[in-house]
């Protein structure tokens, strides 16, 4: 029996390694398609429930929404025919009334890849998914809906209740597309059907295959309806949870985009020839201070206002001790901009506003003169006749941040709180998970609850229309706790008319409410906005055609790309 | 014998109804919640609010939520539309009939999540685990016999020294030293990866692949394992070794070797077993660290994420599943030490 | 040593030979462990790291003040472990960060003892339904999960309200582990004093009138103290690795505060560029551990010469 093994087991063996040398084959070649890389699997292909953003990513790729926003702000349509608009009498609004009528005409030559066309029943049927009070979900503008109007096979009417200028991207843009109506399973519900794990695609690739946590494969679809494109054939999405790895991939050819590049990466690669970094034209994220105007804990400025922020000058000085040039130079690459108002993407940008200087000893004078002052000479400064806090008061705050951005942001809070310590404001600095420091004010939530001094994070809007994110972040009715996000509890009466106002399509109006708008926000100063993190996305040479993108993921034109011979 | 096991399963079983309690009490205790933040948008409207707390079930009083959690509320009435009334049979069928609801992240039942990423855990951890033990029986033997050697002194001054290093330090170091420092000499790539289970777009067996992803991961939770079992075999085979019976046996005539393994080491090995079997939870329970470190997509990292997510069915499934092995495998250790050992009984 | 009545006339004398007795054995203890070269070793390592730590505010430079212009320096004279992300001297952070290791190590160890001694001497000296109950809590603790409840529980109480525990994560992370950690503690002492309360002098004791309580504290707590000291010191290092452990994941010691796991943690990001950021904290953590491990393994073999001599053979 011995002697038997001792002979069988070197077979064996070797067996075994010839074997597993021949199973150590790479799976694409370069003809055959290129490489994604992202750090996690896509939580589904549906970015409405989660939009954590791998999600729109491979949404991009194999479906279409009624209409999509490119790189610069502009919409363009993808399964309409034509961009509704007041011109071409695709928008009808009833001035009396205060609603408006949007009139949507597919187009006719688009066809799911099981040979089914799109038609308006996938419109309705997306619309009524998304309404349904069990599995449905809330986005933006649902509410002004009334109800879809199938007028025929290619033809919808969205009756809107009030004039919502966001209705070209209503079903359409990175979150929203129109889903099949024969192939998804209406009992399962708009967030949970399967269908957002083995979607039917009606755009430039399809789905072949998903390996739960190490890739998915995507290849052309042959009967997209547009002739000739797209050109790559086929698309591997690798989940590469490190970012050293990626990187180094990238740099040697074996990946050809990476999603969302940070800063410290760009750096790494800009002068690297195999590689080049696509900006967007436009950024998103602004990095911004909140300023709790009531007390901490509470959650009302006019009951318990906040003994150190509650003065305008306050919060100016604060912002003037800032050096944004700094933090954006050594955090951030010096790929973070200033910011200073929040309209300053296209379409609406407004130029009123001046640059607030980096100022320290200004800030220092102005803290003075409104009434705080180091008498103790321990370098924080303490109330002396400052009229919102009692003498004594110790110019003493909580800086909050949270965790899951990285360390860039961690480090210039940690900066910041320095820069403020030298002019004689003692922070104290604590880092939060986002889970905590967003919930419902029921679930411990910090912001909803008023549990800050002065936070810092980043956020921005998407797409094109601000009125939203700026209703949630200033206007009154955002102030009641789980009402909005107006977590300073800033209320501007003025400010909120101006706001109610721009909910109208003439964009010479809305220009011209937004600068005034915007002169309110510096004059009272609720949030100090400081910088914006660039939006970019890596790729090798040979990938053409790519452009980073900050109102969508960067495969929003996949079907264009192309790889130089 | 038997007696002992029923008894102890029916014990078993009341901690765990017990533990089931306390971790969910504790998950949802937790500040923060599902809710907040979900992705990349920073406000939660009160609208969506609304709608997923009832997706979830977390519009429930905390002691209905633990109920249905437990048994399910396919048998009563819920309220599926926000209407207030509740119209419909509810669709969850509870932990004891093995359903763990569905993940908040991803709406898919909890079980496939962990499906997915279990055999990725229990190949890890096995596969350290055998390390360990092949390597330290063998040094444990020869320190015991060999005492006070050189051989002896230096291996227990490296079993210190391997069970003062962090985990995650030495994964670190291992990183640093295979994949930064030293290269192939022949590809000119990082000698070692540094992280995942198998090389970008290679699927399948691809055994010699895998093997070279393992290398480090299993020798960062190896060493630890090493150090431990190596002088716990170490100072058991001591007590074995002079014991008067072993006398009698060379005394009998019999030669030293066959002393020490026929009868030394069986009796050394037992208390290593039931040690191991009291270890084997870890298989399951995932090395959150080593996961971390080197991006193996495992029961640890699903843990963590959860955690930060505040995903309460997955977290729930893991703890309570962690538990339970936790108890079986000490039940188990104890049948075993009855089995190996004569002298132990239970009754 | 087993005393009756009869050999101590009067409670005083019984008492006073009760300390005599304990000081003979305090001595031998520390006559034993002297002769055992590793926990010597241990010992001179762990009292350097702590001196340094005490001396800690003696360095030049502050541990939370940045210095731009210094940033990710290698170690060099004026910067011995070299800086980290924000310019901050590498050594003065690793050293206040051994103060905050070794603040949660004996937070650790005191909460463990603190909850774990006194259940574990309940339940051995009054057996029956007390020990039944005790012992099923102390192994609804031991099925816990541990690294996983950890993570949770921090999660749990770095947000809570307590004024004390607000913005003071030591306490916070030391709490946190300190009541996963008093099992061993609580089984320890139980075993001890099962064995201890059938002897004699406990019977005398309380045929001269001595409280049950008197009896614990006085008589058979003093017996056990051994294997407590023993596991106190091993429990020490187990704390660190496991604040570190907390710390490096994220949920431990919050920034700018250095912690040497956070700082690990910290050095992650650039790691392959700046290792030294990452070592030091790192080696920092072994010498506290491997001294500690050796202390606690040379006490144990001062405190039970029949385990020593078993070992060498002879027995």
């Amino acid at each position: 029996m011995f002697s038997l093994l001792k002979k069988v087991v070197p077979i064996l063996v070797t067996g075994l390694l010839i074997f597993s040398l021949f199973a150590c084959s790479p799976a694409t070649t370069a003809e055959e398609g290129i490489v994604v890389v992202i750090p996690e699997d896509p939580p589904s292909f549906n970015p409405a429930i989660m939009d954590a953003g791998y999600d729109s990513l491979v949404m991009e790729l194999v479906m279409l929404g009624l209409a999509d926003i490119d790189a610069s702000g502009n919409p363009f349509p993808e399964l309409a025919a034509e961009l509704p608009t007041a011109e071409n009498g695709g928008v009808v609004i009833d001035e009396e009334n205060g609603t408006m009528d949007v009139t949507w005409n597919l187009r006719t030559d688009v066809k799911w890849s099981d040979g089914t066309p799109v038609t308006s029943d996938d419109v309705l049927f997306t619309y009524n998914a998304i309404i349904d009070p069990a599995y449905g979900t809330w986005i933006p503008g649902i509410d002004y809906i009334e109800n879809v109007e199938q007028v025929d096979a290619d033809t919808v009417i969205v009756h809107y209740n009030a004039i919502f200028p966001g209705y070209i991207t209503q079903f359409g843009g990175e979150l929203i597309v129109i889903w099949p109506a024969h192939y998804c399973d209406a009992t399962q519900g708009f967030s949970a059907w399967d269908c957002a794990r083995t979607p039917l695609s009606n755009g430039p690739y399809l789905l072949e295959e998903w390996v739960n946590g190490d890739h998915m494969t995507f290849v052309r679809n042959p009967d997209f309806y547009e002739k000739g494109k797209p050109e790559i054939a086929k698309i591997t999405v690798q989940i590469v949870p490190d970012e050293a790895v990626r990187k180094t991939m990238l740099i040697n050819g074996d990946a050809d985009l990476d999603m969302w590049t940070t800063e410290p990466v760009i750096n790494d690669l800009k002068d690297n020839p195999n590689v080049v970094v696509s900006l967007s034209p436009n950024n998103r994220w602004v990095f911004r201070l909140f300023f709790n105007l009531a007390a901490k804990g509470t959650t009302d400025p006019v009951a318990t206002p906040h003994p150190i922020l509650s003065n305008v000058d306050v919060r100016r000085a604060i912002r003037m001790a800032i050096n944004v040039d700094t933090i954006s130079k050594e955090f951030f690459f010096g790929y973070a901009k200033p910011a200073w108002t929040e309209f300053f993407r296209e379409p609406y940008v407004c130029t009123n506003i001046a640059r607030p200087a980096f100022d320290p000893e200004g800030a220092k004078a102005m803290l003075e003169a409104a009434g705080w002052k180091d008498t103790d000479g321990d370098g924080i400064r303490e109330c002396q006749g400052c009229g919102t806090a009692e003498d004594g008061y110790k110019m003493e705050m909580e800086f909050i941040t949270y965790g899951e951005y990285g360390e860039a942001l961690e480090l210039s809070q940690q900066l910041i709180a320095e820069m403020l310590g030298n002019i004689g404001i003692k922070m104290n600095i604590s880092v939060v998970e986002g889970s905590v420091m967003w919930a419902a004010s029921e679930d411990g939530g910090i912001e909803q609850n008023g549990n800050f001094d002065i936070d810092i994070y980043d956020d921005g809007y998407a797409g094109i229309d601000p009125t939203d994110f700026i209703y949630g972040y200033y206007h009154s009715a955002s102030a009641t706790p789980d009402y909005g996000t107006n977590y300073g509890r800033w209320m501007n009466a003025e400010f909120d008319t101006l706001l109610d106002e721009s909910y109208t399509l003439d964009t010479a109006a809305r220009q011209e409410n937004f600068c005034k708008m915007a002169e309110i926000l510096e004059a009272e100063l609720p949030e100090a906005l400081l910088f914006t993190a660039v939006n970019a996305d890596a790729h090798s040479v040979r990938l053409q055609n790519v452009q980073s993108s900050t109102n969508d993921l960067v495969t929003w034109n996949a079907k264009d790309w192309t790889l130089a011979k | 014998m038997l007696n002992y096991i029923v008894r102890c399963l029916f014990q078993t079983v009341v901690l765990l109804f017990i533990l089931s309690i306390l971790l969910f009490a504790l998950v949802n205790l937790a500040p923060g919640g599902p809710l907040a933040g979900q992705g990349r948008s920073r406000q939660i409207r009160p609208e969506k609010v609304q709608i997923l707390k009832r997706q979830f079930g977390l519009d429930k009083p905390l002691p209905t939520q633990y109920l249905i959690w437990l048994v399910g509320n396919d048998w009563m009435m819920v309220d599926v539309d926000g209407d207030g009334a509740n119209e419909s049979y509810g669709t969850r069928l509870g932990i004891l009939r093995g359903d763990f609801g569905f993940s908040y992240r991803t709406r898919q039942p909890v079980l496939e999540e962990i499906g997915q990423r279990l055999p990725n855990t229990a190949l890890l951890m096995t596969v350290t685990l055998l390390v360990g033990i092949i390597v330290a029986i063998p040094i444990g033997i020869i320190s015991a016999i060999r005492q006070y050697s050189t051989f002896d002194i230096t291996v227990t001054t490296l079993s210190f020294a391997g069970q003062a290093i962090p985990e995650f330090f030495l994964g670190l170091l291992l990183i640093l030293i295979f994949y930064a420092w030293l290269k192939n000499p022949i590809t000119g790539e990082p000698l070692l990866p540094s992280g995942g289970m198998t090389s970008l777009g290679v699927s399948g067996l691809a055994l010699g692949d895998r093997l070279v992803h393992l290398i480090l991961p299993v020798v960062t939770g190896a060493l630890g394992w090493i150090a431990w079992y190596s002088r716990f075999l170490r100072s058991s085979m001591l007590e074995v070794v002079n014991k008067d019976y072993l006398r009698t046996a060379r005394a009998k005539g019999l030669p030293n070797w066959m002393v020490l393994y026929k009868h030394a080491l069986r009796n050394a090995l037992i208390p290593l077993i039931t040690m191991l079997a009291i270890d084997l939870p870890t298989i399951f329970g995932g090395a959150v660290f080593v996961e971390t470190l080197f991006s193996w997509p495992g029961m640890g990292r699903l843990y963590f994420t959860a955690a930060v997510d505040r995903d309460y069915p997955v977290l729930l499934a893991i703890l309570i599943m962690g538990a339970a092995a936790i108890i079986l495998s000490s039940l188990l250790a104890d049948i075993l030490y009855s089995f190996l050992d004569p002298r132990v009984r239970y009754d | 040593m087993t005393h009756t009545a009869d050999d101590f006339p009067t409670i005083q004398q019984g008492q006073s030979a009760a300390l005599a007795e304990a000081a003979a054995i305090g001595k031998s203890v520390w006559r034993r462990f002297r002769r055992h070269p590793g926990a010597i070793a241990g010992s001179i390592i762990f009292v350097i790291l702590l001196l340094l730590v005490v001396l800690a505010p003696l360095s030049p430079y502050d541990p939370e003040v940045s210095n731009m212009a210094v940033r990710y320096q290698p170690p060099s004279w004026q910067h011995p472990m070299g800086t980290d992300a924000l310019g901050r001297d590498l050594l003065t952070r690793v050293l206040y960060g051994g103060r905050i290791s070794v603040l949660v190590g004996l937070l650790v160890v005191g909460i463990s003892i603190s909850i774990g001694v006194p259940i574990g001497a309940l339940a051995g000296y009054y057996g029956g339904r007390l020990d039944a109950i005790l012992m099923r809590i102390t192994d609804t603790f031991l099925t816990l999960p541990t690294l996983l409840v950890l993570i949770l529980l921090s999660a749990i109480l770095r947000e809570v309200e307590f004024p004390l525990f607000e913005r003071n994560s030591v306490l916070t992370i030391g709490l946190v582990i300190g009541i996963l950690s008093w099992m061993i503690f609580a089984r320890l002492v139980r075993a001890s004093f099962l064995t201890l309360r059938e002897m004699d002098f406990v019977a005398a004791t309380r045929a001269l009138g001595g409280s049950d309580l008197r009896i614990i504290l006085r008589h058979i707590l003093p017996n056990s103290i051994g294997p407590i000291i023993v596991e106190a010191t091993l429990e020490m290092g187990y704390a660190i690795i496991e604040e570190s452990g907390l710390s490096f994941l994220g949920f431990g010691i919050q920034p700018p505060t250095p912690s040497w796991g956070n700082l690990l943690s910290n050095a992650q990001e650039n790691f392959t560029k700046y290792p030294w950021q990452a070592i030091f904290p790192g080696l920092m953590i072994f010498l506290a551990i491997i001294s500690v491990n050796y202390i606690g393994d040379g006490l144990r073999d001062a405190f039970d010469p029949y385990k020593v001599i078993e070992k060498a053979g002879e027995y």
